[in-house]
């Protein structure tokens, strides 16, 4: 496929200029990740201040345990990706393809579940956990990450599947799959990219959740960065070295994570596979 | 095909199961646990562990888990603690608070583990002591003081002001002569004087000094009749101190027109500020700062009326908790006079030159050689002890926003104080009234029985459909039925606990007696005195989710349909483009306000950049560099343009996703018809992106209209004057500020009535729950 080199160069002036605007303010980021002495603002901003240090990423591997809260955020993340990417693609498949007794009543419902500020369940949640005896568990949060993510994903998978034309369900029928089989040998390979996002969006939801983090985890062992990142903060004499370090570092995994899965997030489909 | 049914199913369990023994990690400890929730500052902390240690030492039995809280998490886990009966033994912190923490219950008094003896060789302003919340007369020992602090000084840059101001209106005269413009383009280059004017505590030692104190005192009140004393926001004396700054400001300009804590900072460190004013946390941080000469001076003396300007001083410490009992208040107890004893305040002292409150280490060589800790006892010892009673966060509540409009220019100061006192008053008598039940809580009852009713009826009238579909359409149901339990577990009991609180009069005095007194909460929302603001900021927040929900899906949808041509270096764009998603928003909120400052604002130093095209533009569209965050109107505007710039990639990600469904063999048949691109992306990308983005633009309006943490970052809580809130972060100031709980679960229920019209409003519209095919 080929197109005309002005509208090849008009992508690239709209994604440089993106691009710029979405990496400015992260530049600044970085900027004070190498300050000394802890100054969120200066009068002279540049990129690599004058007298550049690397100490707060080195204290941060050094006398912060920022490797063990990386560990639980990752056991976290990855515990809720996999659990919701499960549910999600199961669970969007049902609303996408069967009419049952209570779907649309169901479907409504899981979206009334966001319609709440989270900061107000708060208490009533906490309550919940500390009677559960959930409190200071990856278990407590894993599940209300897990059923935070779900809403989003199972709309998201069923939007997905919706795409996929229901021939391919019955010509797989018609070569004697089961419905389950045909959901999982023929459905799924094509709602990859829907997946992907689903995963992506799961892992982001633990990755970055602060909140209700700082009142079930109380134990600074158990922190997730989030919560590591956080306690560099105090009113009036925040680390900013290591709060804006830390940061840096925990986008990483994020950009890995997405390079990993942006692989799959090209086209499944084309209308050859229905077309026979 | 294979079968593959069972292969499946173990996978999904297995994960399932992988996420159920993530509850198994915590650590098990056989001693006895100690939990102490502390404010302790970064430097401070690694002191606290080594005496910890120590201490653990000695009690083999016991084992210390401290954890830093800050300021609103400390309070906010205390309500949750006292409401689940299961928290922190010992508390650390400030004493401003302890009033409110007695309040709730969370108290327990260590009077039996203190002898008036051990008494006797503290600071008395470090020792609390409040009402018994069974028996008044009696009073508790709520709080033990390891260090007195907090107070202002001036802080000033030796390079430039040779010798301190001694009374204000030499300090005046030295402000004046060192606000310089030194490029003659009408802003000044360096300021006299800065300190951080968004916070009231900063402007106290001014009010002192011109004879004014926030409480009238406690004789006044008793003589009076009065339990508690109140607010005296709005004295001559007030008044004048008040003129005082505003002048300092707006007639001597010799202070830069809006400044927060982190820009005073900034300022002052790059000597662009000749003096600040700041507090003895901050001192040794300007003192090693780099090419700068900066001294730590009293504060000066008023000239008008030859009065010392005092600053607030307030002891921090410890404080036994409710959740300690038997044995483990023993163990804990023992703890706090561990590290309130003399050797660990010492520790404290000599580590981080910290004021002890025990009065023998005064007169340590410590304090009395080191000319700044000499000097921040002498400032501390003029110091007035900061109020502990529970009205006193409703008196910076109340102070805030007068004091951020008059520092903005836009209130003088009689108005300014008369406006204060009025709102300290009525956040007073909220914080401490109570709503009795009425006629309406009988309609409640009625309300909750006959909702059960109908309920049981469609069940009964239902199941047997339900039933029949459930043996035809299993699989369908089985697929389903994981995600539903988890979500409603999980959901199901605080929405009904909110539902039920919204009937409550729960409050800072009945968190755990609170009964329901009926519709009051919601008619209150409907007619109120607050309810004009509500309706105000509903509009607003209207508008916000819509222009953010709007260039959220504008910007999302061209960057992937830009994305999914033939460009080089196609995956490099498109992990620079998710950079606002993957870094943590907490931190990039901040720097976009950093970004908004006036005065080292990158949005600024651009427009300034680019003043040249001001000749080439008509009279209306010239461009000035704006007071982004000191103006109600830019400091929305900067949060909205934070929030698109946060929420973008998000929707092009899912955009990216909705693409790769879309068959290429359609854009083939168009390119055959002829059909423009233009006519390709309404008539094919589009209409195939509507099932992918509609749940995406359902929920990010959702998510936008429920967005606290970009508005309370950008803004700073709602600066200026809390003219920048969306309803969340109006209902979590106004609510949990004053403790309001029940009207805040109403507040919520309306919040989410109104997301629930219009979600189903949209998404009927949209037919989302119908496939397309």
């Amino acid at each position: 496929m080929s197109e005309p080199k002005l509208l090849t160069a008009a992508r690239h002036v709209v994604l440089l200029a993106f691009v710029a605007i979405a990496l400015w303010p992260v530049l600044d980021v970085v900027s004070i990740s190498l300050r000394p002495g802890d100054q969120l603002r200066t009068a002279e901003w540049r990129l690599i201040p004058r007298d550049w240090t690397l100490d707060s990423y080195r204290e941060l591997f050094t006398s912060q345990p920022f490797l063990r809260w990386l560990g639980n955020s990752l056991l976290v993340a990855a515990g809720v990706t996999a659990t919701g990417v499960a549910l999600a693609s199961i669970g969007g498949y049902a609303f996408s393809r069967f009419r049952f007794v209570g779907r649309q009543a169901m479907m409504l419902s899981i979206l009334t579940t966001q319609m709440f500020p989270a900061t107000m369940l708060l208490l009533p949640l906490y309550i919940m956990i500390a009677k559960l005896g959930l409190v200071n568990t990856f278990l407590g949060l894993g599940i209300f990450y897990v059923s935070t993510a779900l809403p989003f994903c199972i709309w998201q998978m069923k939007g997905f599947y919706d795409t996929i034309p229901h021939s391919l369900e019955e010509a797989a029928r018609i070569d004697g799959c089961t419905p389950w089989q045909s959901f999982r040998r023929v459905i799924l390979p094509l709602a990859v990219p829907g997946l992907v996002i689903t995963a992506l969006f799961s892992f982001m939801t633990a990755w970055s959740e602060y909140i209700v983090a700082a009142q079930i985890l109380q134990d600074r062992d158990l922190f997730t960065l989030p919560l590591g990142l956080k306690s560099f903060q105090s009113s009036m004499s925040t680390q900013w070295g290591l709060y804006a370090a830390a940061s840096i570092l925990v986008s990483v995994p994020v950009v890995v994570v997405f390079v990993l899965l942006s692989r799959y997030l090209v086209s499944g489909m084309t209308l050859g596979s229905v077309k026979e | 095909m294979r079968i593959c049914r069972r292969n499946a199913l173990t996978a999904q369990l297995l994960v399932v199961a992988a996420l159920l023994t993530l509850g198994g990690c915590a650590e098990r400890d056989s001693r006895r646990v100690i939990n102490l929730w502390h404010q302790m500052r970064p430097e401070d902390r690694a002191v606290l562990a080594e005496r910890i240690d120590v201490f653990e030492r000695d009690h083999p039995g016991v084992s210390v888990r401290a954890l830093y809280k800050e300021t609103e998490e400390l309070r906010s886990g205390l309500v949750s603690a006292v409401l689940a009966d299961k928290g922190p033994e010992v508390i650390y912190g400030p004493s401003d608070v302890v009033g409110v923490y007695q309040a709730m219950g969370a108290l327990a008094d260590m009077s039996a583990w203190f002898t008036p003896v051990e008494e006797e060789a503290f600071d008395p302003r470090a020792v609390v002591r409040l009402p018994d919340r069974a028996d008044p007369a009696r009073e508790d020992l709520v709080f033990l003081g390891d260090r007195f602090g907090n107070h202002l000084a001036l802080v000033y840059n030796r390079r430039l002001i040779p010798r301190p101001p001694a009374t204000t209106a030499e300090l005046v005269e030295m402000a004046k002569a060192n606000t310089v413009d030194e490029d003659g383009d009408g802003q000044s280059d360096r300021y006299g004087l800065v300190w951080n004017y968004t916070e009231p505590f900063f402007v106290i030692p001014f009010l002192t000094g011109y004879g004014a104190w926030i409480f009238e005192d406690e004789a006044a009140a008793h003589g009076e009749g009065r339990r508690e004393p109140q607010p005296t926001l709005d004295t001559p004396e007030a008044i004048a101190a008040y003129r005082f700054v505003a002048a300092l400001r707006n007639e001597h300009q010799v202070l830069p027109r809006s400044a927060d804590y982190e820009t005073a900072t900034a300022l002052f460190r790059a000597g662009k500020a000749a003096m600040i004013i700041d507090g003895d946390w901050s001192w040794q941080n300007y003192l090693t700062t780099p090419g700068l000469d900066a001294a730590v001076a009293l504060l000066p003396t008023v000239s008008e009326t030859g009065l010392p300007m005092a600053p607030m001083v307030a002891p921090k410490g410890y404080s036994l908790t409710s959740f300690a009992t038997g044995e483990q208040a023993d163990e804990a107890m023992e703890l706090i006079l561990f590290l309130t004893g003399a050797e660990t305040q010492h520790a404290f002292l000599a580590r981080q030159r910290i004021l002890p409150s025990r009065l023998a280490l005064r007169d340590d060589p410590l304090v009395k050689d080191d000319p700044v800790m000499a000097l921040s006892a002498a400032q501390a010892e003029r110091g007035r002890a900061m109020p502990t009673t529970v009205a006193m966060r409703a008196v910076w509540d109340a102070m805030r926003p007068p004091y951020q409009l008059m520092m903005a220019g836009q209130l003088d100061a009689a108005e300014a104080s008369a406006r204060m006192q009025h709102d300290a008053l009525a956040r007073i008598e909220t914080i401490t009234g109570r709503t009795t039940p009425d006629g309406s809580a009988f309609v409640v009852y009625a309300l909750a029985a006959s909702a059960l009713a109908v309920l049981l009826a469609f069940l009964r009238r239902h199941f047997r459909v339900f039933w029949s579909d459930w043996r035809r359409n299993r699989l369908a149901y089985a697929l389903v039925l994981p995600s539903m339990v988890l979500i409603f577990l999980t959901v199901l009991y605080p929405l009904a606990y909110n539902v039920v609180l919204s009937f409550s009069n729960m409050s800072l005095t009945n968190l755990r007696d609170w009964e329901i007194i009926g519709l009051h909460n919601y008619t209150s929302i409907a007619t109120g005195g607050e309810s004009q603001v509500f309706w105000q900021i509903l509009v607003k927040t209207l508008f916000w989710t819509a222009i953010n929900v709007f260039f959220h899906v504008t910007i999302g949808v061209l960057l992937a349909v830009t994305l999914n041509g033939p460009v080089a270096g196609k995956s490099l764009y498109r992990v620079m483009l998710i950079i606002p998603w993957a870094v943590p928003a907490y931190i990039t909120a901040l720097t976009w306000r950093g970004m908004f400052d006036e005065q080292f604002g990158a949005v600024n130093q651009m427009i300034r950049g680019l003043s040249w095209v001001n000749r080439f533009l008509p009279e209306m569209l010239q461009l000035e560099p704006i007071n982004w965050l000191g103006q109600a109107t830019p400091a929305f505007a900067a949060c909205i343009i934070a929030n698109v710039w946060l929420g973008f990639p998000f929707m092009m990600v899912i955009a990216l996703g909705g693409l790769q469904g879309i068959p290429a063999e359609l854009y083939e048949a168009a390119r055959i018809d002829r059909a423009s691109r233009w006519q390709q992306f309404r008539m094919i990308t589009l209409p195939m992106l509507k099932p992918v983005l509609v749940p995406a633009v359902t929920l990010g309006a959702v998510w936008t209209f429920n967005n606290l943490n970009v508005v309370w970052l950008v803004s700073n809580g709602g600066e200026p004057a809390d003219q920048t809130h969306i309803l969340v972060s109006y209902v979590y100031k106004a609510v949990f500020n004053l403790y309001q709980y029940g009207y805040g679960a109403a507040l919520s229920m309306v919040l989410f009535f109104m997301l629930l019209t219009f979600s189903l409003v949209f998404l009927g519209r949209t037919r989302a729950t119908e496939a397309v095919n």
